[in-house]
C-alpha cells in the first residue's frame, strides 16, 4: 500500500468518524428537544387543569348556570308574611285613594317616581318611607303619588304589566299595599322574577283585595295610559333616574325635590324628612 | 416571527388590554350612581350587575392586575419560566373571560363591547403566547412543537 492510499483510507475514516458524531449530537439535541417539549406540555397541562379547577368554582360560587330562584309571593307564605307585617305597620289605617297615599286634603303632595323593580326604590321604600309617612302624611299634612318611570326593569313589557297590576289594586284603594309589598319582596335584579304567577301571588297578600276584580281591572286600558302619562312628565321634567320626586302645593305647580335637598341619600330618613318640613312649612 | 417580534407584539397587546381594562374599572366606579339610571347602554347594565363583582372585587379590576401581571412577566428576562408566566396568566385570563362572555350571554343576555374586545384580545395573546412558550428559546427556526401555531382569532385593533 503506497502512502497516498494510506492517506485517502485516513481521511475516509476521518470523515465517517465525523459524520458519525454529527449524527450523536443532532440525535441528542432532538432527544433534549423532546424532553423539553415534554416537560413544558406538562407544565402547561398543570396550568390548564388550575384553571379549569378555577373557573368551576366561580361558576359554583355565583350560582352555577342559571338565574336565580324567582321570588314566589303568597299569602301563606312566612317572608310574605314577615312583608306584610312591616308594611302593616307603616300605612295601616292610612287614607288611599288610587295611587295617594294620605289624605287628599293634606296642602301638600309629593310624587313619587319609582320603578318597582328598581333597588335604590326599595331602599327608599323600606328605609326612608316610613319616617315621612308616620310624620307627615298619618298627620294630614302630606299626601304621597307613587307614579310610574321605567328604570330598572328591562323589558318595557313587563314594565308596564307590573306597573299597571299596581293601578289596577288602585281601583280598590288598595295600591299601596301592592307597591309596599312589591318593593319588600323584590327579587333579585335582572332575574326576570317579575312573571304572571309572581304578580298574582302579590295580589294574593294585598289584604282585602278582590282578586277577581283586580284581574278584570288589570285590562282597563286607561291605567297603561296613566303609565305613559307619567313617563311622558318624567321626561318633560327631566328625570333620569329612580327614585325622583317632585313636590308642591296639593293641585298647584309641582317643582323637582332635589336630591341635594335630602343629601343625596335614600337611605337617611332624617335628612329627607327635613326636606320635606321645609316644602310643608313653606 | 422573531422571538423579540413576537414578544413586542404580546406587550403592545398587554399595553392595550390594561387600557382597556382601566377604562372599564373607571365606569365601573363612575356609573354607580346611588339611583337606577335610564338607558346607559348594555356596558353600563353589564357592569353593574350581580355579576360585575366576584368576592367583593370588580371583575374590571381584577382584569386590570391581570393585564399588569402579564405585561410584567413579558418586560421580565426572556427565560423559560417567565415565557411559562406569559402563558400560565394568559390562559388564565382567557378562562375567565370566557367565564364572563357566558355570563354576559346566558345570565345577562345582554352584550357589552368592551369586555367582548377583551375576550377577544386575550384569545389573541392566549395564542401567541403558548406559541411562544412551547417553541422555547426563542430563534426563527425553532421548532413549533404540535404543529402549526395557534391563529389569532379575529383582532381588537
Amino acid at each position: 500500500m503506497s502512502k497516498l492510499e494510506s492517506d485517502e483510507g485516513d481521511l475516509t475514516r476521518k470523515q465517517r468518524r465525523e459524520q458519525a458524531r454529527e449524527e450523536r449530537k443532532a440525535a441528542e439535541q432532538a432527544a433534549a428537544a423532546g424532553d423539553a417539549r415534554r416537560k413544558r406540555m406538562t407544565q402547561l397541562g398543570g396550568a390548564v387543569a388550575v384553571v379549569i379547577v378555577a373557573i368551576v368554582v366561580i361558576l359554583v360560587a355565583t350560582g352555577g348556570g342559571g338565574k336565580k330562584a324567582a321570588p314566589k309571593p303568597g299569602a301563606k307564605n312566612s317572608a310574605t308574611q314577615k312583608a306584610l307585617a312591616e308594611v302593616t305597620s307603616t300605612i295601616g289605617g292610612v287614607p288611599q285613594k288610587g295611587n295617594v297615599l294620605g289624605s287628599p286634603t293634606a296642602p301638600v303632595t309629593l310624587q313619587y317616581f319609582g320603578d318597582l323593580e328598581c333597588p335604590f326604590c326599595r331602599e327608599f321604600t323600606t328605609s326612608v318611607l316610613p319616617t315621612v309617612i308616620k310624620k307627615f302624611v298619618r298627620s294630614g299634612k302630606l299626601q304621597i303619588q307613587y307614579r310610574s318611570l321605567e328604570t330598572a326593569t328591562r323589558e318595557p313589557e313587563v314594565f308596564t304589566t307590573q306597573q299597571t297590576a299596581a293601578l289596577a289594586a288602585g281601583k280598590q284603594n288598595k295600591m299601596w299595599w301592592f307597591v309596599e309589598l312589591f318593593y319588600h319582596l323584590q327579587g333579585e335584579e335582572d332575574s326576570g322574577y317579575v312573571t304572571e304567577s309572581y304578580l298574582q301571588g302579590l295580589a294574593a297578600a294585598v289584604p282585602g283585595l278582590s282578586l277577581s276584580q283586580w284581574t278584570t281591572d288589570r285590562s282597563d286600558q286607561t291605567l297603561q295610559a296613566q303609565v305613559e302619562t307619567d313617563t311622558q312628565e318624567a321626561n318633560n321634567v327631566g328625570f333620569t333616574g329612580t327614585p325622583s320626586f317632585l313636590i308642591g302645593q296639593s293641585g298647584g305647580a309641582m317643582k323637582k325635590l332635589e336630591a341635594s335637598e335630602y343629601g343625596n341619600s335614600f337611605s337617611d330618613p332624617s335628612a329627607f324628612a327635613s326636606a320635606i318640613e321645609k316644602h310643608v312649612k313653606a | 416571527m422573531s422571538a423579540r417580534a413576537l414578544r413586542i407584539t404580546l406587550i403592545v397587546l398587554s399595553v392595550i388590554g390594561v387600557a382597556l381594562a382601566t377604562y372599564l374599572t373607571y365606569i365601573h366606579y363612575a356609573n354607580i350612581k346611588p339611583l337606577c339610571g335610564r338607558g346607559g347602554g348594555t356596558c353600563l347594565k353589564v357592569q353593574t350587575s350581580q355579576y360585575s363583582k366576584l368576592a367583593g372585587v370588580p371583575v374590571a379590576l381584577m382584569g386590570l392586575i391581570g393585564y399588569i401581571a402579564i405585561l410584567g412577566t413579558l418586560l421580565a428576562p426572556e427565560e423559560e419560566r417567565w415565557r411559562f408566566a406569559t402563558a400560565a396568566l394568559t390562559l388564565g385570563g382567557f378562562a375567565f373571560s370566557a367565564y364572563l362572555t357566558y355570563r354576559e350571554v346566558f345570565s345577562l343576555e345582554e352584550i357589552c363591547e368592551y369586555c367582548v374586545s377583551s375576550a377577544v384580545l386575550l384569545t389573541v395573546m392566549l395564542g401567541l403566547s403558548l406559541w411562544r412558550f412551547l417553541r422555547g428559546g426563542g430563534s426563527t427556526s425553532a421548532v413549533t412543537p404540535g404543529g402549526e401555531p395557534a391563529t389569532p382569532v379575529g383582532s381588537p385593533l
